[in-house]
């Protein structure tokens, strides 16, 4: 910390606060809080005479309140830079560091927050992570029994610059604890509180039991576990030192801390699984390892930045196994645990891996992007005839579309990431995907559906999940109807209502409409706009009084192969079901209504040239 | 290849146990169990009745099958739904919703419950219908058939009548005594907890001055105590050798007591009654220690018409977290009692 502070090219911003960000990649402009230590960061030399002559003392959060600080002071001995900080909610104004300041004239009270815009190429977003309360958990007594610590405190007790000078004391009464006990899993791997696992709990228990059997040889020290997961490279070995050490490890998750209140210890209630027992043993002190959990403030950084959480709150990634250091949002890149709870080795492996990206964003002149943006055609698009819209730019999940009445709307192109959302909810047929224009689309639908479409089952699929699954369930051989006719777009965002209507105008036997699972939207809020439009679709189709089943709405992830299978054959049951002639009438009772539906469809530019084509292609195949 | 295929026939072809267990309401989510021991541990049955108990085993001979173990295993038959368990399980199953589950199948291949059910002396039964009412288990109906019934008209003749009584499912019963306090006509009993034994027990004779009890002068204070509501050994030891003046009666739920116990006591003499029950939300048999609640703030009242303190009767809460709050407990009691002046002893009542 203190290198990079000291290093001619890192400007560290401490005691700062991201307030808003614009831009986009290589091209960020963030306005910076920096917030006011009423003191001046210039003249401070960091002496402390200020500290030392307040008389002001609050808990100090660093110790985890086990010990004080005073209303002036620095956060830790390491803090950098090592200016001082004024606490204004606990400082009197007696003005005594003023005082003690003298003439260097260091404390100003009247310095106010500084809001700054600084240009910015890349964002690396390294939050890091919080530590569950236990004190909700009533049956292990935090908070009311005091021999019952958190591992963070632990942390502090035990280390030589902590509020103990490294002596391990009981909180009751000051006495070095003979029996000690570790309880595992502290509110995670609980649904209760939090059903992930922490990571790396299981490894700083052993860490600290051993590290207290090494400085207590004669205490009886006990860890309570679930599972012991030890799955790095030299972590099982640790965990066999430990055992070779004579710490005991119960696997049974304590159900109930009770306190003797004469000596106050205390006794730890669980089933010794080994044995099949309940067994109760008495502690001087018990370590709760309690879960990691994300920053209390994560819904901020998510909004300010544009970052999506993955289910628990941690920051979601490009791609969970190929870009792990990647945001959705080109030029945002994640270290560490706020994007998922990770140890030391693979935080800092993170970390250098979102520099080097960010290294490769400062280094390039261009930018290379996918070439499925959107574009306006700006003669269609009715806001540069004054009338009030914006649909796109409310479909957008990257604020990538700059939308004002009087002007026509307007893609920025480096933000833009190809979901297709804002082309299928421009009412107006006013934006078109490159790769993905309506008319690709439909000549598409035209020939899946031209040989019987009574009989096909066409499958719109998202890119990244519903297609993933049916290439899964391709490639793991599990059998679905051969009626199924499949259709790629980027998102289900893309999956315009004007598309199923055409479908079905053709005749189609059944439209499956699939994307991805909520939580794994590749466009972040992609989905949500498809699933939307795919609610509509539904109901005007129950009022149209098609048959239930025909039109289908699955979410299905590139792991669902056998979803993707089933959902088909269950769609091909419906067909089944249905007497032939009933369909055949049914379709021809609806296309009235399709081709009402669709008909603005064909006034899109290139769609009548492609239609042309594809009716050529199909009269050359020799189709009717 | 023909292996996987195999098992792959089982899971589809073929309803295993585990399927049937989840079928019932209640018996879902038992996959969800990762054996770390919550529930033992929460429960008191293990330690206090019987120590083969284990839900996290029963759980794990269901899913693989083992049908006959689980159906003969006492966990499946001794747990009351107390329901303990359900808020500290860290994957949320409902654990005395499975075990009832496999209770109901148990019933419906014909295994039958190992716990002695109470007893309905069907001739005095009048089929009033309370204790179907307080029953937590709705192990009791209103049946009606030939009954042999004394004589009214002739001493020591008996006569068969067609009436209406109560009877006890013997499979639901968990012999939690609440039927037996509240019964208007006294016909049921609890075999092991009749009302003669707790009687006996309360008004056994080493109440005597001088014998073991009032050497030191100091009050006599009964205490009955619900089975499950002390966990820490060291105070379950106070029971087992309770200090000077202090007698212990057990009963498996505070629900057990009926208020005749509490006057008999006090007209012999005792100075002073303390009935202790699982704390509200902790009890073993679901409503029995609210019942009880209710059932003695009026014997409270009463008291002042048999011209006695209110203060001779308490009913004490005692969560299932608590350790050393016995003995707090019993010398706050005593020293209350010691305030008041002290009951003639009668030691000829019994």
């Amino acid at each position: 910390m203190v290198d990079a502070a000291r290093h001619p090219k890192v400007d560290v911003r401490t005691y700062t606060e991201i307030e808003r960000v614009e831009g986009f990649v290589g091209n960020f402009k963030v306005l910076l809080r920096e917030k006011s230590r009423y003191v001046r960061t210039d003249r401070c030399n960091g002496c402390g005479e200020c500290t030392r002559v307040c008389p002001i003392e609050v808990p100090n959060y660093f110790e985890m309140n086990l010990a004080p600080r005073k209303a002036i002071y620095v956060a830790m001995s390491q803090s950098v830079p090592l200016k001082y900080t004024v606490d204004l909610d606990a400082c009197i104004h007696c003005y005594k560091c003023v005082e003690a300041c003298g003439k260097l004239e260091a404390i100003d009270f009247s310095l106010k927050d500084k809001l700054v815009w600084e240009d910015i190429g890349a964002i690396v977003v390294a939050t890091g992570f919080d530590h569950f309360d236990p004190s909700v958990m009533d049956e292990y007594g935090y908070g009311r029994y005091p021999n019952v610590i958190t591992s963070m405190e632990m942390e502090r007790l035990n280390n030589s610059a902590g509020p103990t000078a490294g002596n391990l004391i009981r909180p009751s009464d000051g006495q070095t604890p003979k029996r000690l006990a570790f309880i595992n899993c502290v509110g995670s791997r609980d649904k209760r509180y939090n059903p992930w696992c922490s990571n790396f709990c299981c490894m700083y228990a052993i860490k600290n039991a051993v590290l207290l059997k090494q400085m207590y040889p004669d205490s009886d020290i006990t860890i309570y576990y679930m599972d012991i997961r030890t799955p790095s490279k030299g972590y099982e070995e640790f965990y066999d030192r430990a055992r070779q050490m004579g710490i005991h490890f119960i696997q049974g998750r304590p159900s109930l801390i009770t306190e003797d209140p004469a000596t106050r210890n205390l006794w730890v209630h669980a089933e010794d699984v080994a044995l099949g027992r309940v067994i109760e043993r008495e502690y001087d002190m018990v370590m709760l390892n309690q879960a990691a959990i994300p920053q209390r403030d994560v819904d901020k950084i998510s909004s300010v930045l544009n970052i999506t959480q993955s289910p628990g709150g941690w920051f979601m990634e490009y791609h969970p196994k190929l870009r792990p250091m990647d945001s959705p949002t080109d030029g945002v890149f994640l270290a560490g645990a706020c994007q998922g709870l990770k140890d030391i080795p693979t935080s800092v492996a993170q970390g250098s891996a979102a520099a080097s990206r960010a290294g490769r964003v400062l280094h390039s002149d261009e930018w290379e992007i996918e070439p499925i943006v959107a574009q306006v055609w700006e003669d269609r698009c009715i806001s540069a005839q004054g009338k009030k819209c914006g649909i796109c730019a409310q479909a957008c999940p990257y604020g990538a579309i700059e939308y004002e009445v009087g002007k026509a709307a307007h893609v920025v192109t480096a933000k833009c990431h190809g979901c297709g959302g804002c082309v299928a909810e421009c009412p107006h047929n006013a934006i078109t995907q490159m790769h993905f224009t309506d008319a690709q689309i439909l000549a598409q639908i035209r020939t899946l559906l031209a040989d019987h479409p009574e009989d096909k089952i066409l499958a719109f699929r998202c890119q990244w999940c519903s297609y993933g699954g049916a290439d899964l369930a391709g490639t793991s051989h599990f059998e679905y109807s051969s009626n199924e006719r499949g259709l790629r777009v980027m998102c289900s965002a893309r999956m315009d209502t004007e598309f199923i209507y055409e479908a079905f105008r053709l005749g189609a036997g059944a439209v499956l409409y699939s994307g991805c699972h909520p939580q794994d939207c590749h466009y972040i809020t992609g989905q949500r706009v498809g699933e939307a439009r795919a609610e509509r679709l539904m109901n005007a189709f129950d009022k149209m009084g098609m048959t239930p089943g025909r039109f289908r709405v699955e979410w299905i992830s590139a792991a669902e192969g056998d979803k993707y299978a089933r959902v088909i054959n269950e769609m091909q049951a419906v067909l089944d079901s249905i007497p032939r002639e009933k369909l055949l009438e049914e379709i021809e009772r609806l296309r009235p209504e399709m081709e009402r539906r669709a008909r603005r469809m064909s006034q899109t530019p290139q769609v009548s040239e492609a239609m042309a084509f594809a009716e050529r292609l199909r009269m050359a195949m020799g189709r009717p | 290849m023909n292996h996987d295929t195999a098992v792959h026939a089982v899971h589809t072809s073929t309803q295993t146990f585990a399927d049937r267990v989840r079928a019932i309401p209640g018996g879902e989510h038992l996959e969800m169990c990762y054996s770390c021991g919550t529930c033992v541990s929460k429960c008191l049955i293990q330690q206090k009745a019987e120590p083969r108990f284990n839900p996290r085993r029963l759980l794990r001979l269901v899913m693989m099958g083992m049908e006959h173990e689980a159906f003969t295993d006492p966990t499946t038959w001794l747990c009351s739904a107390c329901d303990l368990c359900y808020p500290a399980c860290p994957q949320q199953i409902h654990i005395s919703g499975v075990i009832g589950a496999v209770k109901q199948l148990a019933i419906e291949a014909g295994y039958t419950s190992p716990l002695t059910p109470a007893r309905v002396d069907e001739a005095a039964c009048f089929a009033c219908g309370t204790c179907i009412q307080v029953c937590p288990y709705h192990a009791i109906e209103r049946v009606s058939g030939l009954v042999t019934v004394p004589d009214p008209m002739a001493h020591g003749q008996t006569l068969t009548v067609h009436k209406e009584f109560a009877q006890v499912n013997p499979n639901l019963c968990m012999a939690c005594g609440l039927c037996a306090s509240s019964c208007l006509a006294s016909c049921i009993t609890l075999d092991g907890y009749t009302d003669a034994q707790i009687d006996a027990q309360a008004r056994a004779l080493d109440w005597q001055p001088g014998v073991a009890l009032s050497t030191d002068g100091g009050p006599r204070l009964l205490v009955l105590v619900c089975n499950w509501s002390i966990r820490a050994d060291a105070d379950t030891a106070i029971l087992d050798e309770p200090p000077p003046g202090v007698r212990v009666v057990r009963v498996p739920c505070s629900g057990r007591i009926t208020p005749t116990f509490l006057v008999t006591a006090l007209q012999k003499g005792v100075d002073g009654v303390l009935v202790i029950g699982c704390q509200p939300g902790e009890c073993h048999y679901q409503q029995g220690n609210l019942v009880e609640q209710a059932r003695l703030a009026l014997t409270r009242n009463f008291l002042d018409l048999l011209g006695l303190e209110a203060q001779r009767i308490r009913f004490a809460w005692m969560p299932t977290q608590s350790r050393g709050a016995l003995s707090r407990l019993l010398d706050e009691m005593r020293d209350e009692l010691a305030q008041l002046a002290p009951l003639e002893w009668r030691p000829e009542l019994g």
